[in-house]
């Protein structure tokens, strides 16, 4: 029997028509996408990603018309409940007030469709309290809250067996600045998504460590045991690096960048200023980061304080990688855009990722893409 | 043109060559875990037999096969010797590439060449039952073979992931009649601290070479097995090289590069003494002996030369060794006979005297020259074997640039049959190329016992 009974789902109905018309994101501008000649595209994602999920007894928690009743009509599902009025046009307002329905009248998990945009507006309404999974829909979808395509969707939601949940980060992009050609992105949240069981199946072939947390445990109490007295550690966002954190008893920042020294949590939520000035004090400094978003980016995805000067400051072969064995699994390469191609080259092919407790992965480093 | 070299039966060796007596200085000896001072026969009585602590210790150039040992090793023995002129053809090399094939043993690898003695010696004291650990099952299928000759019980400790990933193993356990657990497991001390810690430990050599010494040391009728590392182990092993000697000798060669995996030593050991024994002689000073181990557990090239314990829960007698500390588990790699986190003391010290050298690999491309050989020697082999199978490789295609005619041996150690998942896994995309964070583990290595 699927593990997830009830289902709210949303759909941001305009998500990904600016793609089309070379709008690079359609938040707030959906309007002039359709001036352009774009057509809604999500809801028809919405019902190919819906239709093997009907005659499985699943019940639904949805917003009306567009925004999630009319694609389950279409996929052939029935047993709907509609919760939230939206406005017209629908807003990211009405992705969050959905959202909030959903979480009080109990259901299992979200799913969305839409893009890093509607995957930001899920993630602020729902937060950790159930797990959240994308449709992919839109125009940019760096967050790693998204299934593979619209058919993996009814292969995750009617998976048997106990829940297997990971941490996906949500990747917000300032579009604004992205259509000006300045790719800026900021890592949104953290929320938790069910894991891909043809993955997850391999793994457990060749014994991983398949159990997230146990990883993310044993990699938090590695780094922790071979930290050096008088050297800064520089520990970057994500749960991974927060593992090691917990393992020194601090409290860090989950999507910033904390300073550590001697175990002591010596500064807090850097911005690239204080980075600079904190290296230039002189003391040996490592940089510990994670794996981020869909993509596998170790730099230039929610990691932007941590800029070339930062990084020339550190010293490239001072950086320490972390990952949990299932997340490589779902990455196949790692990804690099610092914004100076020359330092992205200059880490080199492969990169080392520490997987466990003095394990660690040769990686290799794929051509500088996004979206 | 001949491609099988073979001895006839009475060609096989009848004595093993022990490179103890043409060490230029003594091995550092073992120590007594609980005293640090050297260890003693008496200290090693209560899991070995005296005639295998005497092999251990003593500096006697020769010592002579037992019959009865050799009329089991004549099932197998003398194993050929191979000129792999398709992968030649294949590389377009001018290298002569020449390997031992031990997976024609029953058990498909070269242990039985150390299982057999070792059951027979426990035998000869009175011994009914030995313990012993196994990581990819290679040593416990051979130790449970060599016992049923025996008439003797055998109870194995097998890593858990490898328990796992290769049932068929302990199927063959189970049909040579030894009884086959994952460990750790609660049947002992040892193995229930583990558990207590980490319910879902993947298991590793260390932790179950704990178990098998501690099942031996509280049952009297018990004597404990030790599948490689030892330097009685090593002696058993070296009819491998003994008899490649002499096969080259029959076509007139002798080896420029000597090559073999290394995850206890054993079968390093078997194949190279010989040819180190010539080495430091002087009768042949130029060998090229290289030793093979994982990137992912690289116990050679980054290991620290230190005293160290044989087992995670430091009951074994502690050897001056290449280690990565007793309690490092390694990743799964496939390649599950070479995840120990020490060395042979004998080959450690060849290493750091030099007369040795060792390579380490990822595992994507120890798979990708197995399966070049697979398609042009056929034989398809142990992801262990593959380790040296690519460095001969790697030596052959560097001829090629040189236009050097090298001769080159390399010790096919058995067979793949039982590692066909972990081909699976490879033509699934997924094998991770497990890497060792040497700085760090470096930082952290602060367990090692401390020796006055």
């Amino acid at each position: 029997m699927p593990v997830f009974q009830t289902i709210g789902l949303v759909v941001n109905p305009v998500a990904g028509m600016g793609g089309r018309v070379g709008l690079k994101g359609t938040d707030g501008l959906a309007d002039r996408a359709r001036t352009l000649g774009a057509e809604p595209l999500a809801p028809a994602r919405a019902a190919e990603a819906l239709a093997p999920l009907a005659g499985h007894g699943l019940r639904f928690v949805t917003a009306p018309g567009e925004m999630g009743a009319a694609p389950l009509a279409r996929a052939g599902i029935a047993d709907v409940e509609c919760v939230h009025e939206p406005a017209v046009p629908s807003t990211s307002a009405d992705t969050q007030a959905a959202c909030r329905a959903f979480l009080e009248r109990g259901v299992d998990l979200v799913l969305f469709c839409g893009g890093d945009g509607t995957a930001r507006d899920v993630a602020d309404a729902v937060g950790t309290t159930v797990p959240v999974l994308g449709i992919p829909a839109g125009v940019k979808m760096l967050s790693s809250v998204f299934a593979l395509d619209p058919e993996s969707v009814g292969r995750l939601l009617l998976a048997d067996g106990p829940a297997r949940l990971a941490d996906a980060e949500v990747i917000d992009v300032d579009e604004e600045a992205y259509r000006a050609n300045d790719f800026r992105t900021v890592l949104h949240a953290i929320v938790k998504t069910p894991s891909a069981p043809g993955l997850v199946q391999a793994a457990k072939q060749v014994f991983e460590e398949v159990d997230e947390d146990r990883a993310r445990d044993a990699i938090g109490r590695f780094i922790a045991d071979a930290m050096r007295p008088g050297v800064v550690y520089i520990l970057g966002p994500g749960t991974t690096t927060g593992a090691v954190a917990a393992h020194l008893g601090i409290a860090g920042t989950l999507l910033g960048f904390d300073a550590v020294l001697d175990g002591r949590l010596i500064a807090a939520d850097l911005a690239e200023s204080d980075l600079v000035a904190l290296l230039d004090a002189g003391r040996e400094a490592r940089l510990v980061l994670s794996v981020i978003g869909a993509q596998g980016f170790v730099l230039g995805r929610g990691t932007q304080v941590c800029t070339p000067a930062v990084i020339r400051r550190i010293g490239l072969e001072r950086l320490i990688v972390i990952g949990t064995p299932g997340k490589l699994a779902r990455t196949p390469c790692l990804h690099l855009d610092t914004g100076d191609l020359d330092l992205d080259r200059a880490f080199g092919p492969y990169l080392r990722v520490v997987t466990g407790y003095g394990t660690a992965q040769r990686k290799r480093v794929g051509v500088d893409t996004f979206v | 043109m001949q491609t099988k070299i073979h001895l006839d039966e009475e060609e096989m060796p009848r004595r093993w060559y022990n490179i103890q007596a043409d060490l230029p200085t003594p091995l550092d000896p073992p120590l007594n875990p609980k005293t640090g001072q050297p260890a003693t026969p008496g200290d090693l009585s209560a899991i070995f037999p005296m005639e295998l602590i005497r092999q251990e210790m003593t500096s006697d150039r020769y010592i002579d096969i037992p019959d009865e040992v050799a009329e089991i090793l004549r099932l197998w023995r003398p194993s050929p010797l191979f000129r792999a002129r398709r992968l030649e053809q294949h590389l377009k090399t001018p290298a002569k590439i020449y390997y031992k094939w031990e997976g024609v043993s029953p058990a498909g690898s070269h242990k039985p060449n150390s299982a057999v003695p070792q059951a027979y010696y426990n035998r000869e004291a009175g011994i009914e039952r030995l313990a012993t650990e196994t990581g990819a099952g290679q040593w416990g299928s051979a130790l449970a073979f060599a016992t049923s000759h025996f008439e003797m019980d055998c109870t194995i400790y097998m890593v858990r992931a490898s328990y796992e990933q290769k049932p068929y193993r302990k199927m063959m356990m189970q049909v040579w009649g030894a009884a086959c657990h994952p460990s750790p497991t609660t049947l002992t001390a040892s193995g229930r601290a583990v558990l207590e810690k980490d319910p879902e430990t993947p298991g590793s050599l260390g932790i179950a070479i704990s178990e098998a010494v501690e099942d031996a040391a509280t049952h009297a009728n018990t004597n404990y097995a030790l599948g490689s590392v030892l330097n009685h182990v090593c002696l058993h092993q070296t009819v491998i090289g003994l008899e490649a000697r002499e096969q080259l000798a029959s076509v007139d060669e002798y080896p420029d590069t000597v090559i073999a995996c290394v995850g206890g030593g054993s079968n390093f050991g078997g194949i190279a003494f010989p040819f180190a024994g010539d080495k430091l002689t002087g009768a042949h000073p130029e060998t090229d002996i290289i030793g093979v181990e994982p990137a992912a557990c690289p116990t050679l090239t980054k290991g620290l030369n230190a005293y160290d314990f044989g087992d995670v829960a430091g009951l074994t007698p502690m050897l001056m060794m290449y280690t990565l500390g007793h309690d490092f588990v390694p990743p799964a790699i496939h390649a599950g006979g070479l995840r120990y986190h020490g060395a042979s003391p004998i080959v450690s010290k060849l290493v750091k005297d030099g007369v040795a050298r060792a390579v380490a690999l990822y595992q994507s491309e120890v798979f990708d020259a197995a399966q070049t050989f697979a398609r042009t020697e056929g034989i398809i082999p142990a992801p262990e074997a593959a380790h040296a199978i690519r460095t001969a490789i790697d030596v052959a295609l560097e001829c090629r640039r040189t236009g050097e005619a090298k001769t080159i041996l390399f010790n096919n150690t058995g067979h793949g049959h039982f590692d066909l998942s972990s081909y699976e896994a490879y033509y699934a995309g997924n094998l991770p190329d497990y890497d060792y964070p040497e700085d760090l583990i470096r930082d952290a290595l602060t367990r090692l016992p401390k020796v006055a």
